[in-house]
C-alpha cells in the first residue's frame, strides 16, 4: 500500500486514535461480513457469553418464581414475591449495611496501606528486590487458606496472636465479639490484598518520568508537596485501575468471612454474598436468592461504571 | 431361609457360607423364582436378586458395581474410607466416599437432586437438614427391607435403638423408613476427675454440696462450680470453669437446647412429637414461654462467666479448649471421648448432663444414611447393601477399633457384647467407649432430647443462634432474644 | 527517587519497613514453622518455638485416605490449564477489542467486564445444571471452563488495555510491508505484549488456583482441588492443624515461585497496561 492509499484508508490516523475507517465505512454498505477485529473477539466472547448470558436469563427466571429441586429443578411463578420480600427483609438491609461498611474499609484501608508502602518500598536503594517478593506474597494465598490462618492465629486456645494479645493484657476473643470480629475479618482481607494495590502502584511509580519530579524540587516543593501535587495525580489513572480490579472482587468475595466467623457473632460480619450463600443453600429459597443476587449486580455494575467513567475522565485529561 | 438373627452381627458366618455353596450346584433355577415373589417395589428386571440357593440372598450379587457416597467427614466415615477393603471384599462392590463438611454437602446434596439425577447413591441424611427438607428423594427403605432377594438387615431393625430409628429415620410417616442410623453423638458434661477429686473437699465446703457429678446434680450448681473454679484458678492453674460452643452456628443452639429443655421449655408445643416423627406444621413458636425466658436467662448467666472463647467455638473448638486446659468442665458431644482420653487417660470424666428444674436434657446429634431415589434400581439395590454393611455391629465394632475411626455405634447388640462392655471403662483399647455409660443414660427417654425436625428447621435454626448470638453480645436481653425469635420462626413455619 | 535522605527520615523509613514486613510474613512464617511442628507443640496455649521438626503432617496428608497429591496435580492441570486458554482467547479477544471500531464498543466492553462481578452463590445453581447438560460435572475439564467464567473477562479486557496502549501505526506499517491482518498481530503486536500476556497469565493463574466455592460446587472425587483438601481437615471432631498448615504451605508455595519468578514482568506488564493513554 502506498502512503496515498494509506492516507485514503485512513483518513483520522488509524484504528488506534479511535477513528473509523472508510473501509468499515464501505463493508458496512455492501453485505455484512465480520471485520477481522469481530473474528478475533469470537473465540473470547462466545463462551463467555454463554457462561453468563444464560445464567443471567435463569436468575431472571428465577427471581420471579420459587424452586424447588426435589426430581429437577422446577419453576412456579410467583410474581414479585420475592422482590417485595426483599425489600421489606430487616436481615438483608443489616447486611448490605455491613457490607457497605466492609467494602469501604477493606478497599480503602488497602489502597491507603497499598499506595503508601509501594511508595515505601519505591524510596528504598537497597534490597528493593527482596523486599518486594516478601510483600507480595499475601496475595497469593487462597482466601480459604488466609482464613484458616486468621482462625489459627486469634484462636484463644493456641493461636499466637491471642498469646501476644495477653502479652499485653488484652484478655484476647478476637472473633468471638461483634467489633473486633468485624476488625479482625477486615484486618485479613487487608492483609491479602494490599500487596496487589502495592504492585500495581510499584509500577506506576516508575512509570512517572524524572524530569517532573526534579523540576518540582527545582522550584523549592518540599518532599510531601511534591508528592501530593506532582506524584500522586501523575499515577492516578494506575491508581484507579486499581481500585476497580479490587473493587470488582471485593463486593462478591465471602470465603474469608465464612470460614472464620460464619457471619457472626451477632451477624456482625455477615455481608451480603454471604447471607445470599446461606439463603439459597442452607434454607434452599433459591427465588429468593436470585433477587438478592440480581440486586448485587446491579450495584457492582453502577459501581463499575462510576470507575470506569472516572478512567475515561483521566484518559480524556491526559490527551 | 437362613436365620441371620442367630448368626453374629453383620454377615454370612461360615457355616451358611459353606451350607451355601453346597446347595449352589443343585439350586440354580431357584434365582428366577425367587426374584419374581419379591415385593411390589422390585420389577423383575434382569439385574435383580441372584441368590444362592436355599434362600440366602447373596451378598455379592451386584459385584463390580461402584457406589458413591456422600458424608458429612465424622469419624466413622473416615473408618470406612480407611478400610474400604472390608466392603469390597464381601460385596465384590467398590465405594467412594466423598467427605465433606456439612454445610457443603447440604449444598451437592441440594443440587444433586435439583439436576435430576443421582450423582450420589447413599446419602448422609442428617435428620434436619437433609431428611425433613429432602426425605420425598430418599428411597423408604421398607421396600428393601422386606425383599427376600436382598439380604435382610443384620440383627433385625429392633436391634437400632428406637429413639434413634425414629429420629436418624423417619418423617412425618412412621410407616416409612427413609434412613438407617449409622452414629450417634449426644451431649454430656466432660470433666477433669483430677482436678475434681484434688478439689472436692475444699469445694463441698465452699459450696455447701459436694460437687462430683451426680444424677441430683442441678444446672444451678454447675454454675456455682464453675464460679468457684473461676475465683480459684490460681489454685488450680485452670483459667476457666467452664466453656461452651457459643459460636454464631448451629452448635449455640444446640448448647441452648439442654438448657431449654431442662427448664421445661421448648421451640414449639410439642417438642417430643416434633423432634421424634417430625411434623409439616409444628404450630405457635413456644419461645417467649416463661420457662423459655427463663432458661435464657439462665444460660446468659452461665456465659458469663464462661470461658471468653466460647462465642468463637463450635464443638471441635471447645474440645480443643478443653484439652488445651483452658476449662475445668464443658458441656460436649460424646465422640470427643477419645481425644480426651488420648490427652487426659483416666482423668477425664464423663457424666449426664446435669438437670434443670423441669428435667435433665441432653440434646441427640445423631445421622443417618439413606439412598437417593434417583438413582437406578439397581443402584438403589446395591447402596442398599452398602448400607446394611455400614450399620452392621461388626462394622461398627470395626469402627471403634479403627486408628482413624472411633465412631458411635448404633446398635443395642453392640453395646451388650462383652469385648464393649469391657471397654466402656478405663483401661480401655476403645477409648471412644469411655463416655458410653453416659451416653446411655442420656438416651433414656425421660433425659433424651431432639430438636424439631421440619423442613424449614435451617431457617429456625439460624434464627434461634442469631438472637442467642445478640444476646450473648449484649445487644439484647434474653426476654428480647426469645421474643424476636418467636415472632420470627412464626413466620417461617407460618404459625 | 523522590527526597533526599536525612538521618531522621531514613531511620522512619526503616522501621516503617520492618513493621510492614512483620505484619506480612509473619503468619506465613508461622505457618511453616506450624506445618513441621509436633501436634503436640502446635496446640500448646503458650507459642513453642524450639521445638523438634517432623515431617508426619506432610506424610499424613499423601497417605491414610489422604490423597493430596491427587489434588495438587487437579489444582496444578485446571488452573494452569484455563489460565492458559483464557490468556489464549483474552489476547485475541483484547486485540480485536482494541482495534475495533464498532459502535457498541464502549457498551461490549464494558459487559465483558461485568461479567466477572456476576455473585457467585446466585449463578452456582444455572451454572451446575449446564454443566450437568453438558457432562461436564466432576471433571478437570469442568474446572477448566468453570475458572473460565472469571478468567476470561479479566483477560480480555488486561490484554485490551495491553493493546490499546500499542500505537496502531506499528500495524499499519506491517501492513504496508505486505502483511496481512492476522500477520500483523501475530509477528509484531503480540510480541510487544509480552509483558502483558505473563502478567493475565499468572494472575488468572492465581484466581484460579485460590478459587473455593467453584471447585466445590462442581468437582466430584476425581477432581477436587487443594483449597477443598484445605477445608476437608475441618471433621466434625476436630481441626488437625498440623495437617491444615502443611496444606497451607503446599497451596502457597507454587504460586509464589510462580509469581516471584515473573516479578519483573508483572511489574513492566502493569506498568505498559495500567497506565493507559499515558
Amino acid at each position: 500500500m502506498t502512503p496515498a492509499t494509506r492516507k485514503r484508508k485512513y483518513p483520522l490516523g488509524g484504528p488506534a486514535s479511535g477513528g473509523i475507517s472508510s473501509e468499515s465505512r464501505r463493508r458496512k454498505k455492501s453485505r455484512w461480513i465480520p471485520s477481522f477485529e469481530l473474528r478475533m473477539m469470537l473465540p473470547g466472547i462466545v463462551p463467555l457469553a454463554v457462561l453468563s448470558l444464560i445464567p443471567f436469563g435463569y436468575l431472571i427466571w428465577m427471581s420471579v418464581s420459587k424452586v424447588t429441586l426435589i426430581g429437577g429443578v422446577s419453576l412456579t411463578g410467583v410474581g414479585g414475591d420475592n422482590w417485595s420480600k426483599m425489600f421489606s427483609d430487616p436481615a438483608v438491609s443489616a447486611s448490605w449495611k455491613i457490607s457497605a461498611f466492609y467494602f469501604v474499609a477493606t478497599v480503602g484501608i488497602e489502597m491507603l496501606l497499598g499506595v503508601g508502602i509501594a511508595i515505601l518500598v519505591h524510596e528504598r536503594l537497597f534490597g528493593r528486590n527482596i523486599l518486594v517478593s516478601i510483600l507480595l506474597m499475601p496475595m497469593f494465598v487462597a482466601p480459604v487458606i488466609v482464613g484458616l490462618l486468621g482462625r489459627f492465629l486469634t484462636d484463644s486456645s493456641f493461636g499466637l496472636y491471642s498469646w501476644l494479645l495477653t502479652l499485653v493484657g488484652i484478655d484476647s476473643n478476637v472473633l468471638g465479639s461483634p467489633r473486633t470480629a468485624l476488625a479482625a475479618v477486615v484486618a485479613l482481607d487487608v492483609w491479602e490484598w494490599t500487596p496487589l494495590i502495592m504492585l500495581i502502584t510499584l509500577a506506576g511509580l516508575s512509570a512517572v518520568p524524572q524530569p517532573l519530579i526534579e523540576a518540582a524540587s527545582l522550584d523549592g516543593a518540599g518532599y510531601f508537596k511534591r508528592l501530593w501535587y506532582v506524584v500522586i495525580p501523575s499515577i492516578s489513572g494506575v491508581l484507579v485501575v486499581a481500585l476497580l480490579i479490587r473493587a470488582m472482587d471485593a463486593i462478591r468475595f465471602f470465603d474469608i468471612i465464612w470460614i472464620t466467623t460464619n457471619g457472626g457473632p451477632a451477624d456482625a460480619t455477615k455481608i451480603i454474598p454471604l447471607r445470599l450463600y446461606e439463603i439459597a443453600f442452607r434454607f434452599f429459597d433459591l427465588g429468593y436468592a436470585a433477587a438478592i443476587g440480581l440486586t448485587m449486580l446491579l450495584f457492582s455494575i453502577i459501581m463499575a461504571n462510576l470507575f470506569v467513567a472516572l478512567l475515561e475522565k483521566k484518559k480524556g485529561a491526559a490527551q | 431361609m437362613v436365620n441371620l438373627d442367630a448368626s453374629q452381627f453383620g454377615g454370612i458366618t461360615r457355616r451358611d457360607a459353606l451350607r451355601g455353596t453346597l446347595l449352589a450346584t443343585s439350586a440354580v433355577v431357584l434365582p428366577g423364582f425367587l426374584a419374581s415373589c419379591s415385593s411390589s417395589g422390585t420389577k423383575a428386571g434382569g439385574t435383580s436378586g441372584a441368590t444362592v440357593s436355599g434362600g440366602a440372598p447373596d451378598w455379592k450379587q451386584f459385584q463390580g458395581t461402584t457406589l458413591n457416597f456422600i458424608s458429612e467427614n465424622t469419624a466413622p466415615s473416615a473408618a470406612i474410607a480407611a478400610d474400604s477393603a472390608a466392603f469390597t471384599q464381601k460385596t465384590g462392590m467398590n465405594v467412594k466416599i466423598q467427605q465433606m463438611e456439612l454445610g457443603a454437602l447440604v449444598q451437592k446434596v441440594a443440587l444433586d437432586f435439583g439436576s435430576g439425577r443421582a450423582s450420589y447413591d447413599v446419602i448422609y441424611a442428617d435428620p434436619y437438614q437433609v431428611l425433613a427438607p429432602y426425605y420425598k428423594g430418599l428411597v423408604d427403605l421398607n421396600v428393601f427391607a422386606q425383599d427376600k432377594s436382598l439380604p435382610p438387615i443384620p440383627g433385625g431393625i429392633e436391634d437400632f435403638i428406637p429413639s434413634q430409628l425414629l429420629t436418624t429415620g423417619r418423617f412425618l410417616d412412621e410407616t416409612k423408613l427413609y434412613a438407617l442410623p449409622y452414629d450417634c453423638p449426644t451431649m454430656i458434661w466432660i470433666y477433669r476427675k483430677d482436678i475434681f477429686a484434688k478439689f472436692k473437699d475444699q469445694m463441698s465446703q465452699a459450696l455447701g454440696f459436694d460437687p462430683t457429678p451426680s444424677d441430683n446434680t442441678t444446672w444451678e450448681q454447675y454454675y456455682k462450680i464453675a464460679k468457684w473454679f473461676n475465683d480459684n484458678k490460681a489454685k488450680t492453674g485452670i483459667p476457666y470453669g467452664t466453656g461452651h460452643q457459643a459460636k454464631q452456628y448451629d452448635s449455640l443452639m444446640c448448647d441452648f437446647s439442654n438448657i431449654l429443655a431442662s427448664y421445661g421449655g421448648g421451640y414449639f408445643a410439642d417438642d417430643t412429637k416434633v423432634g421424634g416423627i417430625g411434623s409439616a406444621s409444628p404450630g405457635k413458636c413456644m419461645l417467649d414461654s416463661p420457662e423459655a425466658i427463663q432458661a435464657a436467662e439462665f444460660y446468659n448467666k452461665l456465659l458469663s462467666i464462661a470461658n471468653p472463647g466460647s462465642t468463637t467455638w463450635d464443638w471441635s473448638g471447645a474440645d480443643a479448649g478443653f484439652q488445651a486446659g483452658q476449662m475445668v468442665m464443658v458441656p460436649n458431644w460424646h465422640e470427643f471421648a477419645s481425644g480426651d482420653v488420648a490427652k487426659f487417660g483416666e482423668n477425664v470424666g464423663f457424666f449426664r448432663l446435669p438437670k434443670g428444674p423441669k428435667r435433665c436434657a441432653s440434646i441427640f446429634g445423631g445421622t443417618g444414611i439413606s439412598i437417593n431415589a434417583n438413582a437406578s434400581e439397581k443402584q438403589q439395590k446395591a447402596a442398599w447393601l452398602f448400607l446394611l454393611w455400614a450399620t452392621s455391629g461388626e462394622t461398627q465394632v470395626a469402627d471403634l477399633k479403627s486408628k482413624v475411626g472411633g465412631g458411635t455405634p448404633t446398635r443395642t447388640s453392640v453395646y451388650e457384647m462383652p469385648e464393649v462392655v469391657q471397654n466402656s471403662k478405663w483401661p480401655s483399647t476403645m477409648p471412644n467407649l469411655l463416655a458410653t455409660n453416659a451416653a446411655r443414660e442420656a438416651w433414656k427417654p425421660e433425659n433424651a432430647y431432639m430438636r424439631p425436625k421440619i423442613s424449614q428447621w435451617n431457617q429456625v435454626d439460624t434464627v434461634v443462634f442469631t438472637e442467642l448470638s445478640k444476646m450473648l453480645a449484649g445487644q439484647q436481653s434474653p426476654s428480647a432474644a426469645m421474643k424476636s425469635a418467636k415472632q420470627q420462626i412464626d413466620k417461617i413455619v407460618g404459625a | 527517587m523522590i527526597a533526599r535522605r536525612s538521618r531522621f527520615s531514613s531511620a522512619v523509613l526503616q522501621i516503617l519497613t520492618v513493621l510492614v514486613v512483620l505484619f506480612t510474613a509473619v503468619p506465613l512464617v508461622w505457618m511453616a514453622l506450624s506445618s513441621i511442628k509436633p501436634t503436640n507443640d502446635i496446640m500448646s496455649h503458650r507459642p513453642v518455638f524450639l521445638f523438634r521438626p517432623t515431617l508426619e503432617h506432610y506424610r499424613g496428608l499423601f497417605t491414610n485416605g489422604n490423597h493430596v497429591d491427587r489434588y495438587l496435580v487437579n489444582s496444578l492441570v485446571a488452573a494452569g490449564v484455563s489460565s492458559l486458554i483464557a490468556t489464549a482467547l483474552g489476547a485475541l479477544g483484547g486485540y480485536g477489542l482494541s482495534r475495533s471500531t464498532m459502535r457498541g464498543k464502549r457498551h461490549l466492553a464494558f459487559w465483558i467486564i461485568s461479567t466477572r462481578m456476576a455473585p457467585i452463590a446466585a449463578v452456582l445453581l444455572p451454572l451446575f445444571l449446564i454443566f450437568r447438560r453438558l457432562g461436564l460435572l466432576d471433571s478437570l475439564s469442568g474446572l477448566v471452563v468453570a475458572y473460565l467464567t472469571f478468567n476470561l473477562p479479566f483477560a480480555i479486557w488486561i490484554m485490551a488495555a495491553f493493546f490499546d496502549s500499542l500505537p496502531g501505526s506499528l500495524e499499519e506499517a506491517a501492513r504496508v510491508d505486505g502483511c496481512s491482518r492476522w500477520g500483523a498481530f501475530w509477528r509484531i503486536s503480540l510480541p510487544l505484549t509480552r509483558a502483558g500476556l505473563v502478567t493475565t497469565w499468572i494472575l488468572c493463574l492465581v484466581f484460579s488456583w485460590n478459587d473455593y466455592s467453584f471447585a466445590q460446587t462442581f468437582s466430584g472425587t476425581s477432581s477436587q482441588t487443594l483449597p477443598i483438601a484445605a477445608t476437608q481437615l475441618i471433621t466434625q471432631t476436630g481441626i488437625d492443624w498440623g495437617q491444615l498448615t502443611a496444606v497451607g504451605v503446599i497451596v502457597v508455595v507454587p504460586m509464589v515461585i510462580a509469581g516471584l519468578a515473573v516479578r519483573r514482568w508483572l511489574v513492566t506488564g502493569l506498568t505498559l497496561g495500567a497506565v493507559t493513554g499515558e
